[in-house]
């Protein structure tokens, strides 16, 4: 038996393949991206040695600390909608309503498409001059608030994340309701018995017992509006005049507008460190163990 | 008697709240749908309404001149290999790791889990360096080799969670009955776990499909460009004839949809068990 299945030949047919790719294509690129960043360089002549220059620049750069900023709305967005908001509706599809999985595979709908579709449909939306925002804010009597929404240097921002907390609510409270589907029914019952309404069962069983999964949810909204790019390069291409820059917007645009690579992969690091850090810090802060019934 | 007219009253608002949202979600994509038969006039006129007239215009508009039809082919071309190739390498990896008996096969899934947190774009710079070395640069293959690397963490997690929940009986028989570990594998393995293997592919073929950063980067030929680009380019050359982009948008998001509408159990199932990680 061991033979079979410790057999060294079979091992490595079915394992190198994959593990050559990820090697070469994903991993050792995370190195290089790292050796890259401490160089000036167009990536064709050997370029220029600069040490840590491109991540002092990058500090005093305000295009990139407003993109830093931006991607911190864009987190506490993402954190209120796809937290407290899908938990909300989480809450009430979990409680056997008829017609919960329609609703649930209606909510999560929006998360299947595409970015740039999503995106494109939004700018229909915001359109100042068909958009359907401006025509309901007609119909209800609000003429004064339409505008074109996007170019608007002081909303645009919001508007995209309205888009994004539209666009993954759904999905967040999917996550959720599997949660909620471990705990078993007799706690509930035991509760009924004892006379808890319904926001006495949410906050005294529910919550805490899917809290260790909305740590991992945390972790994972907040690395995902860190990794946001789509939607922004599609409804203003990080504009007007940079208001709406992510670091992932701001990266492409250095590295494959103005040609400084170095500079783009310096950016990308700092986004690795980001993402590192959000799930460190959370297994540090959270240390919670899974919990058994 | 009280109680229960409360409780009425409660579900009836938990329906509304349930039933605006929903609204909320299918409400701009049937718009959509709806937009793409009307000319741009019509758009102005009536955008809430039925279009008035049937008008594929639009639709030959998007396909001949706007070149959907060629991005979506090339798609087509790209998301199928890449679902094949890393659905299929993962498969093999996953039985490795969780079924077969060698040493290091844990840190092999620490190593291919790792990946989960990396961020793409700490990698699209090098990569786009190493495919200009290898002149792969605008071809397909610069596109397929990074789709089918970045799949690996989320298909190989799914994977192994759900071969090591098979019992050891029927490889064991297999063997006394002298199969070979690839028969194993091909004949006994893959279609018992075909339900995930479906899963994992629908996962990474949506991933695939709305992708746009690599595309964007790595494909700069027009002739070669993928859905998602091919939108932006659109974007960039009709930007006043709304209708058309509209239909072309339309027909970007159509095929998940479709594939949502049929297998959004497996979807749904996937994504949150790729998601709960962390």
């Amino acid at each position: 038996m061991n033979k079979v299945f410790g057999n060294k030949k079979a091992i490595a047919i079915f394992v190198l393949p994959a593990f050559l790719l990820y090697l070469i294509f994903a991993l050792i690129p995370i190195f290089y991206n790292g050796y890259i960043s401490f160089f000036q360089t167009d990536l064709m002549s050997p370029g220029r040695f600069v040490g840590f220059d491109n991540y002092k620049n990058l500090m005093k750069d305000k295009t990139f600390i407003k993109a830093l900023t931006n991607n911190m709305f864009m987190v506490i967005g993402s954190l209120i909608a796809h937290l407290p908001i899908a938990l909300f509706f989480g809450n009430i599809l979990f409680q056997k309503i008829k017609g919960s999985h329609f609703f649930q595979t209606v909510f999560f709908l929006p998360s299947v498409i595409c970015g740039v579709a999503v995106g494109l449909m939004w700018t229909f939306i915001y359109n100042s001059e068909f958009g359907l925002l401006n025509k309901f804010l007609e119909i209800i009597g609000f003429s004064n608030l339409q505008q074109a929404w996007l170019s608007n240097k002081k909303i645009a921002l919001f508007c995209i994340v309205v888009v994004v907390m539209w666009q993954f609510v759904g999905y967040h409270m999917v996550i959720q309701i599997a949660a909620m589907k471990n705990i078993p029914d007799s706690l509930y019952e035991a509760a009924r018995i004892d006379g808890a309404g319904n926001f006495e069962q949410f906050k005294s069983i529910t919550f805490p017992l899917i809290k260790h999964i909305l740590k991992i949810d945390a972790v994972l909204i907040i690395t995902g509006s860190l990794k946001y790019y789509d939607l922004i390069a599609v409804m203003t291409g990080g504009g007007p005049n940079h208001s709406t820059e992510l670091m992932s917007t701001y990266m492409f645009y250095q590295g494959f507008r103005t040609l400084k690579y170095g500079y783009s992969a310096a950016i990308g690091m700092i986004l690795l460190f980001l993402c590192i850090l959000a799930v460190f810090i959370s297994n540090k802060l959270f240390r919670s163990e899974p919990i058994e019934y | 008697m009280k109680r229960n007219v409360l409780e009425r009253v409660i579900t009836i608002l938990k329906y509304i709240v349930l039933v605006l949202f929903s609204i909320t979600c299918l409400y701009p994509l049937i718009w959509l749908f709806l937009g793409s038969f009307k000319t741009n006039d019509e758009l102005y006129t009536n955008p809430w309404g039925l279009p008035k007239t049937l008008e594929f215009k639009n639709y030959i508009v998007a396909i001949v001149d706007g070149n959907i039809g060629n991005y979506f082919l090339n798609s087509v071309i790209i998301t199928m290999i890449a679902v094949f190739v890393g659905v299929l390498l993962s498969c093999m990896v996953s039985y490795a790791i969780s079924r077969m008996y060698w040493k290091r096969s844990n840190i092999m899934l620490q190593i291919f889990l790792l990946g989960m947190m990396s961020p793409v774009y700490a990698t699209i710079v090098p990569l786009f360096s190493m495919f200009n070395k290898m002149g792969i640069l605008n071809s397909y293959l610069a596109v397929i080799i990074p789709h089918v690397a970045f799949s690996f963490p989320m298909a190989i997690f799914i994977l192994t969670g759900f071969l090591s929940t098979i019992p050891r009986d029927i490889e064991e028989a297999a063997v006394m009955d002298g199969c070979s570990i690839y028969r194993i594998f091909f004949s006994i393995i893959m279609p018992i776990t075909k339900s995930s293997v479906v899963t994992v592919a629908v996962i990474v073929f949506i991933n695939i499909w709305n992708d746009l950063l690599m595309p964007q980067i790595f494909l700069t030929d027009q002739s070669k460009m993928t859905l998602p680009v091919g939108l932006t380019e659109f974007q960039g050359q009709y930007s006043t004839d709304y209708a058309s982009m509209i239909a072309a948008v339309v027909i970007t998001i159509i095929p998940s949809i479709i594939v949502y509408i049929i297998l959004h159990k497996n979807i749904m199932e996937g994504m949150v068990a790729g998601a709960v990680k962390g």
